[in-house]
C-alpha cells in the first residue's frame, strides 16, 4: 500500500521523466589565466575535445541520468557525485557507467575525489542541475588557482594546503573582464524576470559573493539546506558546495557581483583581474 | 585654503538647494592621514584613508556610523580631499540604483577636491555597510569603511516593525590590518587616470580588529555589560578579507534573527555565528543568567580555513538591576526641541546617568551628567541627532530633532 502511494506521488515526475544519456571525458591540457600564463589543467568534457570549462549536465526532476565517464588521461582518476553516488576509480583509458534518478530540483557537485583535494584542484569539478522550469538560468563554477601547484600535483609532489594562497580567481575558468563574455555566466535579463543562478565552488577557498543592486533568495544549498529562503546580498559559497540563487530584479541597470574577500578581485596581485562580473538588467 | 573654503561654500549651497525634499542630508569628507595616527594595540601608528565629518583632525577606524530611518529619503554628500585618487561611497546592501551605487565607471567617482551626492532611500531596517569602491581592494583595507544602521519607524528599540524588541544594542564591525598596505606610498599615492590596473601586495594581516581595536584596546571600547533580563541586539558585520566566527556563551541564548538587512525566515539558536566578508547578522541575546567571561571572535583564513587570530570581548551579565526596572524607560522632552532638553529618569537608574548627543555622522557634540536641570542645546545647529542615555551599564538611544 505504501509502495503504491509513493508510486502515485511520483507519477507526475515520472510522466515527464526521461532517460538522459551523457558522457564525460577526462582530458588534460591547459588554461590561460589573467596574467597570460598557462596552467596545466584537467576538466570533465562533453566530447573528446578539451575545453577549459567543465561540462554541465542539466536534468528535469525524475530524469534518469545514464552517464559514462571516460578517462582519457594517462593517470588514474576517480568520479563521485557528492552525496549521491560513491567514489569510483577509473584507470587510464577505462570508463565507468553510472545510472541515477534525480527526483528533486537542485544542484549537485561532481568531481574527482582521489587524494582529495589534490586531483580536484587540477580542475576536475562540475555541476549537475535539476530544474523544472525554463526561466533564464546562469551557471557559475567558481574556482581559484595557485601558480605552480598543478605542476606539483601532476608530478606527484606534496601540496602544502595549510599555507594555500591562490593567485587566480575564476568563474567558469575565466577572470574579469572575460567572465562577462561567457553567456552562461554573465547574468542578463529584464526587470521582473525570474532568474536563476546555479553556483558551485570547485576550489578550496570559501568565496563570499556580494551582489550589488539586489538581494537574491537562496533556493537550495547542499551545505546549508536550512538557509533556503534567506534573502542575501552577500552569500558565502563553501568548497564543494552547490547553491541555487533566485534573482527577481526590480530595476534596470548594470550591477557588479564579486567576491568580497577583495583580495580575490586581483589576479597575480593585479587589480581588478579577478572574481568580478556584472549583472545587466534591461527596463 | 581659499579654494577649499570656496568649494565648501559651493558644496554647502548645493546641498541647501537640493535637499528640500530630503529627510536626511549628510556630508562625509573623504581624506587621508598625513601623519600616522591610528594606534594599533602594539603602540605602532598607521596611516589611514577614511571618511570623516571634519576637514581637520585625524581619521577614525571605522568611519562614522550613519543612521537613517526606514524609508527616509537621503542625500549623502561627499567632499573628496584625497590629495590624489578619486573616491566613492558604495552603499553596501542598500540596493540603490546604478547611478548611486558608488562603483567607478558604472556610477561615478569623485575626483580630488570635488564633491558628489548619493541620493537614495533606505526601505529595509537593518545593518549595512559603506565603503569606497575605487580600487576597492586597496581603499577598503586603507580604512574607507563604516556601518549604516536603518531603524524602523515604530521604535529605535525594535529590529523592524512588528519584529523583536530589545533594551540595548551593540555594533561590532570586524576587519583586519596589514600594516604593509598602510605605507605612505600606498595611502598617499599619486593618481594616474590612465592606469587600468593596480599592483597590490600579498595580504598578510597582523592585526585583527573589532571596531578598529584589538587586544587590550578592546577593554573599555568593545565590551558587553548587560543586566539580568536584558535583551541585547548585536549587529555583527565583516568588512575584512577573513572569515569571522563569533563564539558566545550558551547562557546568552544567542538567536540569529536577521542577515543582510532582512529578517531570517527561520531564526537560528546557536552560540556560534559565522560572518563572512560583506555579511551582516542581527543576533538577539537574552541575558537571563549571571555570567562573567568572554565572547570570542575567531579570524579564519578563507583559503585554508585555519584560525589565525582570536580576539576576546569581556562579557558580563550582572543582576543588580531587576527586570522590573527595565520596563522603566527614560523620557526625553520636548522633541523636536529648540533651546533646552529635559531627560527624566526613573529613580532606579538616576545614579551616575549621563547623556551624549551625536550628530548623524556619529560625532559627539555634547556630553554631560544628567541632573534635574535642563540640558542646554541652543548652541547646536538645527538637524537630526542621536541622544545616548547611559546608566548602570545600560544605554538608551533616541532620535532628537533640533529646530
Amino acid at each position: 500500500m505504501k509502495a503504491l502511494l509513493i508510486f502515485v506521488l511520483l507519477c507526475p515526475a515520472i510522466v515527464n521523466a526521461a532517460i538522459v544519456n551523457e558522457s564525460l571525458y577526462i582530458l588534460k591540457d591547459s588554461i590561460v589565466v589573467s596574467s597570460g600564463e598557462k596552467l596545466p589543467y584537467l576538466t570533465f568534457n562533453a566530447s573528446t575535445s578539451f575545453t577549459g570549462t567543465n561540462a554541465r549536465i542539466v536534468l528535469s526532476p525524475g530524469d534518469v541520468l545514464d552517464l559514462w565517464v571516460h578517462n582519457m588521461d594517462a593517470s588514474e582518476h576517480h568520479f563521485e557525485i557528492r552525496g549521491t553516488t560513491p567514489s569510483e576509480s577509473i584507470l587510464s583509458g577505462d570508463s565507468i557507467h553510472i545510472i541515477h534518478t534525480f527526483l528533486e530540483n537542485g544542484i549537485h557537485v561532481f568531481h574527482d575525489p582521489l587524494n582529495y583535494p589534490n586531483q580536484a584542484s587540477l580542475g576536475l569539478g562540475g555541476m549537475i542541475v535539476v530544474r523544472d522550469h525554463s526561466y533564464p538560468s546562469f551557471y557559475w563554477n567558481i574556482k581559484e588557482h595557485k601558480r605552480g601547484q598543478n605542476d606539483t600535483v601532476l608530478l606527484g609532489g606534496a601540496v602544502d594546503w595549510a599555507h594555500y594562497s591562490p593567485d587566480f580567481f575564476t568563474i567558469n575558468g575565466k577572470s574579469n573582464p572575460y567572465i562577462n563574455q561567457d553567456s552562461n555566466a554573465r547574468v542578463t535579463g529584464t526587470v521582473g524576470d525570474e532568474i536563476y543562478i546555479y553556483v558551485t565552488n570547485t576550489g578550496q577557498s570559501i568565496h563570499p559573493l556580494h551582489f550589488h543592486g539586489y538581494h537574491v533568495e537562496v533556493r537550495a544549498s547542499t551545505r546549508n539546506p536550512n538557509h533556503v529562503g534567506r534573502m542575501k546580498d552577500s552569500q558565502g559559497i563553501y568548497p564543494a558546495e552547490g547553491v541555487v540563487l533566485r534573482l527577481i530584479p526590480d530595476k534596470e541597470g548594470e550591477y557588479p557581483v564579486h567576491d568580497h574577500n577583495l583580495v580575490t578581485t586581483t589576479g597575480a596581485n593585479v587589480y581588478p583581474l579577478g572574481l568580478f562580473t556584472t549583472i545587466l538588467i534591461a527596463p | 585654503m581659499m579654494r577649499q573654503l570656496y568649494l565648501a561654500l559651493v558644496s554647502f549651497a548645493a546641498v541647501l538647494g537640493a535637499n528640500a525634499q530630503m529627510d536626511s542630508v549628510l556630508t562625509l569628507i573623504s581624506k587621508i592621514d598625513f601623519q600616522p595616527s591610528h594606534e594599533l594595540h602594539d603602540g605602532n601608528q598607521i596611516l589611514l584613508m577614511g571618511y570623516s565629518s571634519t576637514v581637520g583632525g585625524s581619521l577614525n577606524l571605522p568611519s562614522p556610523t550613519l543612521e537613517f530611518k526606514e524609508n527616509d529619503s537621503i542625500q549623502l554628500d561627499m567632499w573628496n580631499l584625497s590629495q590624489g585618487p578619486p573616491y566613492t561611497i558604495h552603499l553596501h546592501g542598500l540596493d540603490v540604483d546604478q547611478e548611486n551605487d558608488g562603483v567607478p565607471a558604472l556610477s561615478f567617482s569623485v575626483a580630488h577636491d570635488d564633491t558628489g551626492s548619493y541620493i537614495f532611500k533606505a526601505p529595509h531596517p537593518g545593518t549595512y555597510l559603506y565603503h569606497c569602491h575605487e580600487t576597492s581592494v586597496l581603499h577598503a583595507q586603507a580604512g574607507m569603511y563604516g556601518v549604516i544602521i536603518v531603524r524602523p519607524n515604530s521604535a529605535d528599540t525594535m529590529t523592524w516593525d512588528n519584529g523583536y524588541s530589545f533594551h540595548s544594542e551593540r555594533t561590532w564591525l570586524m576587519s583586519e590590518i596589514d600594516t604593509n598596505w598602510h605605507h605612505d606610498t600606498i595611502i598617499n599615492h599619486t593618481y594616474d587616470s590612465t592606469a587600468m590596473t593596480h599592483l597590490v601586495l600579498d595580504y598578510r594581516p597582523q592585526h585583527f580588529l573589532i571596531n578598529g581595536k584589538s587586544e587590550h584596546q578592546l577593554v573599555g571600547n568593545v565590551e558587553l555589560f548587560a543586566s539580568l533580563g536584558e535583551q541585547v541586539y548585536l549587529r555583527l558585520a565583516n568588512i575584512g578579507n577573513y572569515g569571522n566566527r563569533m563564539i558566545l556563551s550558551s547562557v546568552l541564548n544567542a538567536q540569529q534573527v536577521s542577515s543582510d538587512g532582512r529578517p531570517l525566515p527561520n531564526t537560528v539558536l546557536s552560540d556560534t555565528i559565522e560572518i563572512l566578508p560583506g555579511e551582516r547578522y542581527g543576533v538577539l541575546l537574552d541575558c537571563d543568567a549571571h555570567f562573567q567571561g568572554t565572547g570570542v571572535v575567531e579570524y579564519f583564513n578563507l583559503n585554508t580555513g585555519q584560525v589565525e587570530n582570536t580576539q576576546n570581548i569581556a562579557v558580563t551579565v550582572d543582576g543588580y538591576v531587576g527586570i522590573s526596572e527595565y520596563l522603566e524607560e527614560p523620557k526625553m522632552f520636548p522633541n523636536p526641541a529648540t533651546n533646552q532638553l529635559m531627560i527624566a529618569l526613573p529613580e532606579s537608574i538616576q545614579e551616575m546617568a549621563s547623556v551624549t548627543i551625536e550628530n548623524m555622522l556619529g560625532r559627539r557634540v555634547l556630553e554631560q551628567k544628567i541632573s534635574d536641570k535642563p540640558i542646554i542645546i541652543a548652541p547646536l545647529v538645527s538637524g537630526n541627532y542621536i541622544v545616548r542615555i547611559r546608566s548602570k551599564g545600560r544605554e538608551w538611544n533616541r532620535k532628537l530633532i533640533i529646530q
